[in-house]
């Protein structure tokens, strides 16, 4: 039947040709942004956002990157520390999680519906008690803990969450033997959970520090001042007013990009397999 | 071992408890020792015309983004289902989620740039003999320019979990409709999606969660939070709270609380059965 056969040859090359066209359109975004960087300000007013500048010029990058590199460092060390302690400390939660779902059911449902609650509740609907708490009691505003403090109410739940989703990984005959041979809980965790895990583990700590690197709203309103600065609250600096710096915002949004991309490039498949784990993992992809 | 995740999973709860409590009361700027209210606050938010744009814009955008969100999802899963190539196809959905590593507020930074007038994706239009299109000239349009970068940030969402729930519906179906000469097309629409309820469930519960709580975009484009026809209802807790309106704030987070309390429970019971049955 060579006339079906090159019927579907046809809806295949239609097929290529409309994929690729969805590709290219969800790249747009990020190639404005890579010429716009390079333009002159003024180019970057007055020409087409989708042709590239005449002569690519740098100085609109190392202006940002004045602007960017301190609050670099702070994101850095909060948002490393905020994913560590989440990818971790959200193992521990998993791992007992996926002990006690097997002996009590309801007490397993209301963990999860919890630590799904506060997972994805948006953040700014606790900004009232959270900015008590800052203020008030924790006096965080402008410091490194008080951010991490915030990035854990949201971040270690989600830690909770997907590695809850990650621990059947464990064949339960293992955790058994080492019972019988009297290891404690702990050490089971440590000697036998952790290593399985770990895949998991770097997945959420990927997930994690991704979504706390991005995280607009904590960093606008915990660290406002210059020198704890966040890199989104930076961002923030390049909107509204009059005569907007376009070519300057562009460089700084594609270098406040640059980790998160960094990693979804080379460490794609575990932040991918940390996305999955929302819908209980996904074989196959 | 479950204590630190459930102490911060319970400081959460607790905030909201405390949220609850302060909606009752009258603080503000004006009374700065709270005194119990009752529902008054409520009632003045329902008259609040700020409120009633934001809920409303937080409405449009949730309900655009969800339904454009699963059509274009199921659509490109059914497209990527058939690629005959893996390596293709994994590249392909890694470009369709990277957005989802883009910062909001680099997002918002650029869609600035995207809906310059003449200059912006105007002018691709123009090249293309089409009208100009006023981004941000009206109530409406605006809703829609927002809805559009959410868009692009979670459609690969949806086509990650209708790509998966395709991906679990077994092989020998499939093969035996293609003998029976049934087009893939066909296929697609009559064994596939009808056989994807998981995919559906999960994936719109994202979409609603994550386009509900929109902020930083609307907040970007707007270049503030004075910018009424980019204000959201996340964004009138920001405002009420700046302008010293707590109950107000409090009263809003509480309603935005319960809107996605009802999501979450629901999606968090379903995925429990899904991993339960393993």
């Amino acid at each position: 039947m060579p006339n079906e056969f090159r019927l579907r040859a046809i809806r295949y090359a239609a097929l290529q040709v409309l994929l690729g066209v969805v590709v290219i359109l969800w790249l747009v975004p990020l190639y404005v942004a890579l010429i716009g960087g390079v333009k002159t300000n003024y180019e970057a007013t007055t020409t087409p956002i989708f042709i590239p500048p005449s002569i690519p010029e740098v100085s609109s990058y190392s202006y940002a990157w004045s602007q960017l590199h301190l609050a670099f460092v702070n994101s850095l060390i909060i948002g490393l520390a905020a994913a560590v302690i989440s990818a971790f400390l959200g193992a521990m939660a998993g791992y007992e999680f996926y002990l006690i779902s097997q002996k009590h059911f309801k007490v397993s449902t209301i963990v999860f519906t919890l630590i799904s609650f506060a997972m994805f509740i948006p953040v700014q609907s606790l900004l009232v008690p959270l900015m008590l708490v800052e203020v008030k009691y924790l006096h965080g505003i402008n410091t490194y803990y008080g951010p991490l403090f915030a990035y854990l109410i949201f971040y270690l739940p989600m830690g909770a969450m997907l590695m809850s989703i990650f621990a059947p990984g464990i064949p339960r005959y293992l955790i058994e033997a080492a019972r019988i041979d009297g290891a404690s809980d702990w050490t089971i965790f440590r000697k036998v959970a952790l290593p399985i895990l770990m895949p998991g583990i770097i997945s959420t700590f990927i997930f994690a520090f991704v979504l706390i690197w991005n995280n607009f709203f904590l960093a606008f309103i915990l660290n406002p001042a210059p020198a704890w600065r966040l890199v989104p609250y930076i961002e923030n600096t390049y909107i509204g007013g009059y005569g907007i710096l376009y070519n300057k915002a562009l460089a700084t949004a594609v270098l406040a990009s640059i980790p998160p991309l960094v990693i979804f490039i080379f460490l794609g498949r575990y932040f991918i397999r940390g996305l999955a784990s929302l819908g209980g993992g996904a074989k196959g992809i | 071992m479950l204590i630190p995740a459930l102490f911060f999973a319970g400081v959460a709860l607790y905030m909201v408890l405390w949220n609850i409590y302060i909606s009752f009361t009258n603080w503000s700027i004006f009374n700065p020792k709270p005194k119990f209210a009752g529902l008054s606050t409520y009632t003045a938010l329902f008259h609040d015309m700020i409120f009633k744009l934001g809920i409303t814009h937080s409405a449009i955008i949730t309900a655009v983004v969800l339904v454009v969100g699963t059509v274009l999802g199921i659509l490109f899963a059914g497209g990527l289902y058939f690629l005959k190539s893996n390596v293709q196809r994994s590249v392909y959905l890694s470009i369709l989620l990277y957005p989802m590593t883009i910062s909001s507020a680099s997002a918002g930074l650029i869609a600035e740039f995207l809906y310059m007038r003449q200059i912006g994706i105007d002018w691709l239009l123009s090249m293309l003999h089409l009208p100009a299109i006023n981004w941000l000239g009206t109530s409406l349009s605006s809703q829609l320019s927002v809805s559009l970068i959410e868009i692009w940030a979670l459609t690969g969402l949806g086509t990650l979990f209708y790509l998966a729930a395709f991906l679990n519906i077994p092989k020998d179906i499939i093969e035996a409709a293609r003998i029976d000469g049934a087009s893939s097309i066909k296929i697609l629409f009559k064994i596939i999606i009808p056989n994807s309820l998981s995919g559906f469930i999960i994936a719109s519960s994202l979409l609603f969660l994550f386009s509900f709580k929109v902020f930083t975009v609307p907040y970007f484009l707007g270049g503030g939070f004075t910018n009424y026809y980019l204000t959201t209802a996340t964004m009138y807790i920001y405002n009420a709270w700046f302008g010293e309106h707590f109950a107000e704030a409090s009263a809003d987070a509480v309603i935005i609380t319960a809107i996605v309390t009802a999501v979450v429970v629901s999606y968090a019971t379903y995925l429990l059965r899904k991993i339960s049955r393993g």
